[in-house]
């Protein structure tokens, strides 16, 4: 089952990466929880409809990563999400190959979901205008993450989520995202970002 | 597009001013230093007086940065008619070399800078630094090792080095410059805590005990540092669920997760009561995975 990705993911995605052209940047894709188990679920695509975006600079240490993932899986059940994927943008503009850490943090995803995905952010295609998407999505596959082709259908409607990303970069609204790592240097930093969330839908 | 001057209703002495914090906080805000900056100096550059070389320097800097090459070179060749000769300007070249991905020029200068003055700090530095953007991780831990072999007190240094360490993965000699930090900066709750979150992703139990007691320090020394909190939570209810703790070691342990419990409820001062006590419920099955992924590895 692929992953679609909606304009507030994807957007939300590449803020952050904006925010630290020098550091790597890390976050949590999430889905809406399916109502009904489908026995035969394959082809139906996963969509992520929005993302928690995690650290920056260091990404490779554990307790801060541990508690995140478990106050996020806990906001998640609350609200009938689930945890469905991993970004990644690396520190390197041509680095965009997913790293140990990538690898690790998206086995333990899989361990609750099954068709977890890893979306690395390509550095060296980031522009103000968003003129083609910039990830790359890697499945699991006989015990190997491999890159399958991005096309539009990777989105869930891509002229929207170009329009409001670049709307968004051009206001330079990456100023205001909130990460979990600016939460916890003051807890009244959301990481739900309800600001950057409405300033997206205000743009739909 | 408004003046930032206008658009904060600032004048020229408070934008120094703004500048002058930046510098001293060291902070790569890079966006704000150039929108800043560059009214500054367009502007009001004769008010400055002494001040502006320094401006010059940090608006460059921040320029290359934003890839702002037009910015940096006008701030490089005024810096460059002042101070024809200096090694302080000829780094500031080769930055923009680096910039510019022209990494063997940049090389040069900085080799040149060297054979002046082999004691030049800033230039082995930016070679180093050359070295991780070319993603040469081993060989630059190599030259910054040895150059610390030589500059021993050099703080930024062994911090780079401990980062370099832990995107490779190697946490007993990223936990080895934190010492060396923590040895020169007994009262810096940030390098306690930083140890305390190696020393817990290297994983085993001793490695566990010191990361608690060490987040307990990081928090004895800025009772807000809401890492070291989480961190102590973290590894003492570990220390509890662990097979292998006397009853009386899991004993204390569960009382200070729950002490540290308490304090991190209180910082949320209630809201996110339901979170904790779930998480208290999870932690048991959810998490001591990652670490033990980190010593599989």
């Amino acid at each position: 089952m692929p992953i679609q990705l909606t304009s507030q993911a994807y957007c939300k995605m590449l803020l952050h990466t904006a925010k630290y052209p020098h550091c790597a940047v890390n976050g949590l894709l999430i889905a809406e929880k399916s109502k009904e188990k489908k026995k035969d679920g394959h082809g139906v695509p996963v969509l992520c409809v929005d993302c928690v975006p995690l650290f920056h600079g260091t990404l490779a240490l554990a307790p801060m990563l541990e508690v995140a993932l478990t106050l996020i899986d806990t906001w998640c059940k609350e609200n009938n999400y689930i945890i469905a994927g991993y970004y990644q943008a690396n520190e390197r503009k041509k680095d965009s190959k997913p790293n140990q850490v990538a690898e690790k943090v998206a086995a333990r995803i899989t361990e609750n979901f099954s068709e977890a995905a890893i979306v690395m952010v390509d550095n060296s295609r980031l522009t103000v205008s968003c003129s083609e998407p910039i990830v790359v999505i890697y499945d699991h596959h006989e015990n190997k993450w491999r890159n399958r082709e991005v096309t539009m259908g990777s989105f869930e409607d891509w002229s929207e989520a170009q329009k409001i990303t670049s709307a968004l970069l051009v206001g330079r609204s990456y100023e205001n995202l909130i990460d979990f790592d600016n939460h916890l240097d003051d807890l009244r930093n959301d990481w739900t970002n309800p600001v950057i969330n409405k300033s997206v839908l205000d743009l739909c | 597009m408004a003046s930032v001057s206008e658009l904060y209703d600032v004048g020229w002495e408070e934008m120094r001013d703004k500048l002058r914090k930046w510098r001293e906080d060291n902070s790569r805000n890079s966006e704000q230093i150039v929108d800043v900056g560059e009214e500054l100096i367009s502007d009001h550059a004769s008010k400055l007086g002494d001040d502006v070389w320094i401006i010059y320097e940090q608006v460059m800097i921040a320029a290359l940065d934003c890839s702002r090459d037009d910015l940096a070179l006008t701030c490089l060749q005024e810096l460059r008619k002042q101070f024809p000769d200096s090694h302080r300007v000829k780094r500031l070249t080769g930055m923009r070399l680096e910039a510019l991905e022209r990494y063997d020029e940049a090389n040069k200068h900085y080799d040149a800078i060297l054979e002046d003055d082999p004691t030049n700090t800033a230039a082995r530095k930016r070679k180093i630094s050359i070295l991780k953007a070319q993603g040469k991780n081993g060989e630059a831990i190599r030259e910054l090792n040895e150059y610390l072999e030589q500059f021993v007190g050099d703080q930024e240094a062994w911090h780079e080095l401990s980062e370099l360490y832990i995107n490779e993965h190697d946490y007993g000699k990223a936990a080895f410059c934190l010492e060396e930090l923590m040895m020169t900066n007994p009262h810096n709750h940030l390098y306690c805590e930083q140890y305390a979150e190696v020393k817990y992703t290297q994983g085993g139990l001793e490695n566990l005990e010191l990361s608690r007691k060490y987040f307990s320090q990081a928090l004895r020394l800025n009772n807000r540092n809401m890492r070291a909190l989480f961190g102590l939570y973290m590894s003492a209810s570990h220390i509890a669920a662990s097979p292998k703790v006397s009853a009386k070691v899991k004993k204390d342990n569960i009382k200070y997760a729950a002490w540290a419990a308490n304090q991190i409820n209180r910082a949320y001062k209630v809201k996110f009561m339901k979170s904790l006590v779930k998480l208290l419920e999870l932690l048991s099955c959810f998490f001591f995975c990652f670490w033990q992924l980190c010593k599989t590895s």
